[in-house]
């Protein structure tokens, strides 16, 4: 509760900044403030507190909390220069705040009404964020077919929650969960509802085959932009995901069990896949999101106490990994005007410090140990082995093999391809927090318990 | 002292470490120092427990460490075993280790590797204490294969020969046929009393019937294992080939130490051979018959370590009948009294190989004893003692192994005393065709023959004297002596002493070292018959032999014979699978499978199409899909 407070008045405070001149400040009191909340929000660990039957501070949301204040904080040091431009500054500033409150209100709700706003507040800022740079035609596609599919998905969720609330009576999900198990027969339109629910979330996680915005916004919106919704955006709506159908409707699993599996199966292939043709970076990584969207279908899928931890563990490891290589991509593309592989041939001779860190986070995305991405998979196959889905888990494996592919392509073009002799300037922050990133997802590779512990 | 056995194998490991990390920048002596002293203080504490352990009434000490592995119901802990058995190996190695790393600072003083050469060589020395020195067979089989890693790096020394090479891969890959054997015996040892601690397999061992089945097939898996290692028929052929690597190596590793690994394995499990007969017998066999057949092809060698090589093999085919046979002690003396000759004769083998200016064939040599006199009466003194003659070291532990051999069965005996008298006849044909006659080399090696320096004749001296009085410790109660070896392995060979009396009366025994002195003299008497007397010179390269001079001087043609049978169909094997499996089935899958993949993702790529309109299309049909499998 104390980072909602804190982040929503951030928020007031970037609006203010522009009536009474304090700009230029703006960005180290955010940087500050981010500081704080993370720390404030570790205060509500084990306290579990209920808020007007709302919104609950348990574990789990302080812990996908955290994830993401870290992220964001990643996240601002590498976007720097999108808070640099004269005009919309304190809205850029003000809508990614208010984004990311968006986001602790999904992994910390425990009514639907609270589920739908955080979805919106989140997604709003996001549609007008994809369209941040004005004069770019495709940032205007981006932002506009991302607003009409978003709105579609919208729609169908907030049907779902409508008929959900028609056949229980109710919009809190402890109740809804009572009346799942009550043993009362319920009616027929409960069912439709969650399925269509179940479609509105699949959509914000771009899962396959709700997954066909995602390419074409991740790769028209701003780089920095993309980075945000690929990570943060992304786990928020899978701790939301997590959170109402490994709880509320796990009584009516039969129902949307099968779905799931078919979603997680078609994710991961078309996702890794698709990626493969890719010439743009950016495009390719866009795909690899999906393919990352359905590694974490499978442990929704496992509803297990496991599947808590692993979807945690995986979030981070993928966010993190995600942050150095959008990042490291959008260094490059502003350099040499360019996001296709070739823009990165020998980058290993005139830039071995970026080679470095974009291979590490490319080895961890493919799952190779002993990076995060490697315990994070291994954590996923393991629950959804463990729940008995040992038909995903092969699909999955042979998935991440054909991941591998596309993420080596890069890393070979960096180390045996002849560069253009051109190095590339990066400013001294954005090495120290690649390298802290580096370490990070190693580290987090070779200590995995302090996460997976958690929960 | 006991207390400090840790540091036995400690100290080499610091010398290799030291030598391997800095050896580079080093000046040769220190180098030397640091290789041979690391060896010596090993030795100072392994005789510091020797005598601890004689004076104590508790004969076996285990050392804990740490645990090391813990896994279900394995548990395997890091301890030393300090027992008589043990105990002697540890002087062994550590006491002729130092002898040889002495010598090597003269031998290798104008090598280019001379710091590689001694990390290698403390290198060995820890393996093989640890070895010797582990409480359960996997700390053995860690031993072991360092062993053989290093005896791998040691004959490939100067690997820019490609022949030499070739021989220490062919050492390696015949151990590792070996060690397969002794793999599964130890897993079968595991499974069958669920742990591999020597204490407890052999306290479950001892209550267990003569001629159990799991006990013979373990034994006979063991000894697989000890035939690699200890170059027994068939697995012999890599030992000659060995001596690719540098003499001192050749003493050290392939006569004096390593190769006798396989009779401490099984003297370490004497129990289990006691209890099979069968495995026994099987020992005694193929003892006696690689101690014959290499006996055989010694006769015929012209290269002065092949000579020893195959006599070393020969040699090594004795201790085996004396295991089979249940003379675990003699086998032990054999191994002792044989470090000490085989060691001098190779390090003397080194001497005149310097001397000579590398040159290794008896036939360009003669006459040397003018020249190298220390090397000449030192070799003389092994020769008599690898010959059993009376009161050297090797007549003791040979007789001791023919009077049980005798009494287990008489052919075993007279294979044996007939492997003995061949094996005097090479020996000494090859000392008289080294030190006496006229030179025969070139010109130019006459001019630079020249006796070695002090750090190399130091090492012979000490090790001449050992040969002739090693055998001292052993004397049979026959001559009036006591078996003051007998009396301290006691303890090791306990349980199965008691199962394998011997009873051979006095007159029995004079009449056995009666006939084989006999034998030996009338050896000798032929060889100096006819290379001294005659002075005949073995036949040339090229021209034409006999028969069977022919035979054994091909060595059987052996090396030729497991070309043919198993290297060449292996590699044609190979080849096949290589162009048949690999390139075209598994190579064929794989990128069969990566084209697929490409071009899937080229279809499924046009599905994205940019079209609003289509993706909503598929949207809604996925959610009537959806609704429709799901509620209907």
């Amino acid at each position: 509760m104390k980072a909602l407070i804190l982040l929503s008045s951030l928020g007031v405070i970037a609006l203010l900044a522009e009536i009474f001149s304090f700009k230029k400040l703006l960005y180290p009191i955010v940087l500050l403030g981010l500081i704080t909340t993370f720390v404030l929000n570790m205060f509500d660990w084990d306290t579990n507190k209920l808020y007007f039957k709302m919104m609950q501070f348990d574990n789990y949301a302080v812990a996908f909390t955290a994830v993401i204040l870290v992220v964001a904080f990643l996240w601002f040091i590498m976007a720097e220069g999108f808070f640099k431009e004269e005009s919309n500054l304190t809205d850029h500033f003000a809508l990614v705040l208010f984004a990311l409150v968006g986001a602790v209100m999904m992994v910390s709700y425990t009514n639907m009404a609270m589920l739908f706003l955080g979805i919106e507040i989140l997604s709003i800022p996001m549609y007008i964020l994809a369209g941040s740079n004005k004069t770019d035609v495709s940032s205007n596609e981006a932002a506009f077919k991302y607003l009409i599919m978003g709105a579609f998905a919208t729609g169908f969720l907030l049907f779902g929650i409508a008929l959900v609330y028609g056949a229980t009576g109710s919009f809190d999900l402890s109740e809804i969960a009572a009346a799942v198990s009550g043993g009362t027969a319920l009616s027929s339109i409960f069912y439709v509802g969650v399925l269509l629910m179940l479609v509105g979330m699949a959509f914000k996680v771009s899962a396959a085959p709700f997954h066909f915005w995602a390419p074409d916004v991740y790769q028209g919106a701003p780089t920095v932009v993309t980075a945000f919704m690929a990570t943060i955006v992304k786990t928020a709506a899978f701790a939301a995901f997590l959170r109402l159908f490994s709880t509320t409707f796990s009584g009516v699993s039969e129902t949307w069990m099968q779905t799931v599996w078919v979603m997680a199966a078609l994710t991961l292939l078309v996702g890794n896949i698709t990626a493969v043709m890719q010439t743009s970076t950016k495009r390719m990584l866009a795909y690899s999101s999906v393919a990352h969207a359905g590694y974490m279908l499978l442990a929704l899928l496992a509803a297990n106490n496991y599947s808590n931890s692993a979807i945690l563990y995986y979030a981070s490891a993928y966010s993190i990994g995600s942050i150095a290589t959008f990042a490291i991509v959008n260094i490059i593309s502003d350099a040499k005007n360019s996001d296709g592989v070739d823009a990165f041939n020998g980058l290993s001779k005139t830039n071995p410090m970026l080679a470095i860190v974009m291979t590490i986070a490319l080895l961890s995305l493919a799952g190779i140990p002993p990076t995060a991405g490697f315990f994070a998979k291994y954590f996923i196959f393991t629950s959804a082995f463990m729940a008995g889905n040992i038909g995903l888990v092969l699909i999955a494996i042979i998935a991440s093999l054909i991941g591998v592919y596309y993420y080596f392509r890069l890393i070979i073009a960096m180390y045996f391809k002849e560069s253009d002799g051109q190095t590339i300037a990066v400013e001294s922050n954005h090495k120290i927090v690649l390298v802290i990133i580096a370490i990070a997802i190693v580290a987090l590779g070779l200590f995995p318990d302090y996460i997976i512990g958690l929960l | 002292m006991i207390k400090l056995v840790w540091l036995v194998p400690l100290l080499p490991l610091i010398g290799f470490i030291i030598i391997g990390l800095f050896g580079k920048k080093l000046s040769k002596g220190i180098v030397g120092i640091i290789g041979s002293g690391a060896v010596l203080g090993a030795f100072a504490i392994a005789l510091g427990i020797f005598f601890e352990l004689k004076g104590s009434v508790q004969k076996e000490h285990t050392i804990d460490l740490f645990n090391w592995i813990s896994a279900g119901k394995l548990s395997i802990p890091f301890s030393f075993l300090i027992d008589p058995l043990s105990s002697l190996f540890l002087l062994i190695i550590t006491g002729i280790g130092f002898l040889i790393h002495v010598y090597s600072t003269g031998y290798m003083s104008h090598d280019e590797g001379f710091f590689r050469f001694f990390a290698y060589l403390n290198l060995f020395i820890f393996f093989m204490l640890l070895l010797v020195l582990g409480s359960n067979y996997l700390i053995m089989f860690v031993g072991w294969e360092g062993v053989g890693l290093c005896s791998y790096l040691l004959i490939g020394f100067w690997f820019k020969n490609t022949a030499y090479n070739n021989a220490a891969k062919k050492a390696f890959i015949m151990n590792r046929v070996g060690d397969l054997g002794f793999l599964l015996g130890i897993i079968l040892i595991f499974v069958t009393f669920g742990s591999i601690g020597y204490h407890d397999v052999f306290e479950q061992a001892k209550n267990m019937a003569s001629g159990n089945a799991t006990l013979t097939a373990i034994a006979l898996l063991l000894f697989v294992g000890a035939m690699g290692k200890s170059a027994q028929l068939p697995l012999y052929t890599w030992l000659p080939d060995a001596m690719a690597g540098p003499t001192p190596v050749s003493a050290l590793i392939h006569a004096a130490t390593m190769v006798t690994a396989g009779i401490y394995m099984i003297a370490r499990s004497n129990i289990l051979y006691t209890l099979s007969p069968d495995a026994m017998n099987v020992v005694a066999i193929i003892g006696v018959c690689t101690a014959l057949f290499a006996a055989t092809i010694g006769l015929a060698q012209n290269d002065i370590k092949k000579v020893l090589a195959y006599s070393t093999v020969s040699q090594l085919g004795y201790m085996f009948l004396a295991l089979g046979v249940g003379a675990y002690t003699g086998a032990v003396f054999h191994v002792m009294t044989h470090a000490f000759f085989k060691a001098l004769l190779f390090l003397g083998a080194g001497s005149v190989i310097h001397a000579m200016s590398g040159e290794q064939d008896i036939r360009k040599m003669g006459g040397l004893k003018k020249y190298i006199s220390t090397t000449h009466i030192t070799f003389l003194l092994g020769t008599l003692a690898i010959a059993g003659c009376f009161p050297f070291s090797g007549f003791f532990s040979k007789d001791e192994i023919l009077a049980h051999a005798w009494e287990h069965n008489k052919l075993l005996w007279f294979l044996g005393i007939l492997g003995a008298a061949m094996t005097t006849f090479y020996m000494f044909r090859l000392y008289f065709l080294t030190f006496h006659g006229k030179f025969r080399g070139t010109h130019e090696q006459e001019h630079h023959l020249h006796e070695s320096p002090k750090s190399m004749t130091i090492p012979l001296i000490v090790l001449a004297i050992l040969s002739v009085v090693g055998g001292l410790i052993g004397i049979p109660e026959a001559l009036h002596g006591t078996h003051y070896l007998e009396e301290f392995l006691s303890p090791v060979f306990e349980s199965s002493s008691f199962r394998l009396v011997h009873h051979l009366s006095h007159e029995t025994e004079y009449l056995l070292m009666g006939m084989a002195t006999l034998v030996m003299i009338v050896a000798i008497y032929f060889a100096h018959s006819i290379y001294v007397k005659k002075n005949t010179v073995p036949a040339a390269e090229g021209e034409e032999l006999q028969p069977l001079h022919k035979l054994v001087y091909n060595k059987y043609w052996i090396d030729e014979l497991y070309e043919s049978l198993i290297t060449k169909p292996l590699n044609l094997i190979s080849e096949a699978f290589y162009k048949l499996v690999d390139n075209q089935i598994v190579d064929g899958i794989v990128n069969g499978v990566g084209s697929l993949i490409t071009w899937l993702s080229s279809v499924l790529r046009l599905a994205q199409t940019g079209n609003i309109g289509f993706y909503v299309f598929v949207m809604v049909i996925s959610i009537v899909l959806i609704l429709f499998t799901q509620l209907f």
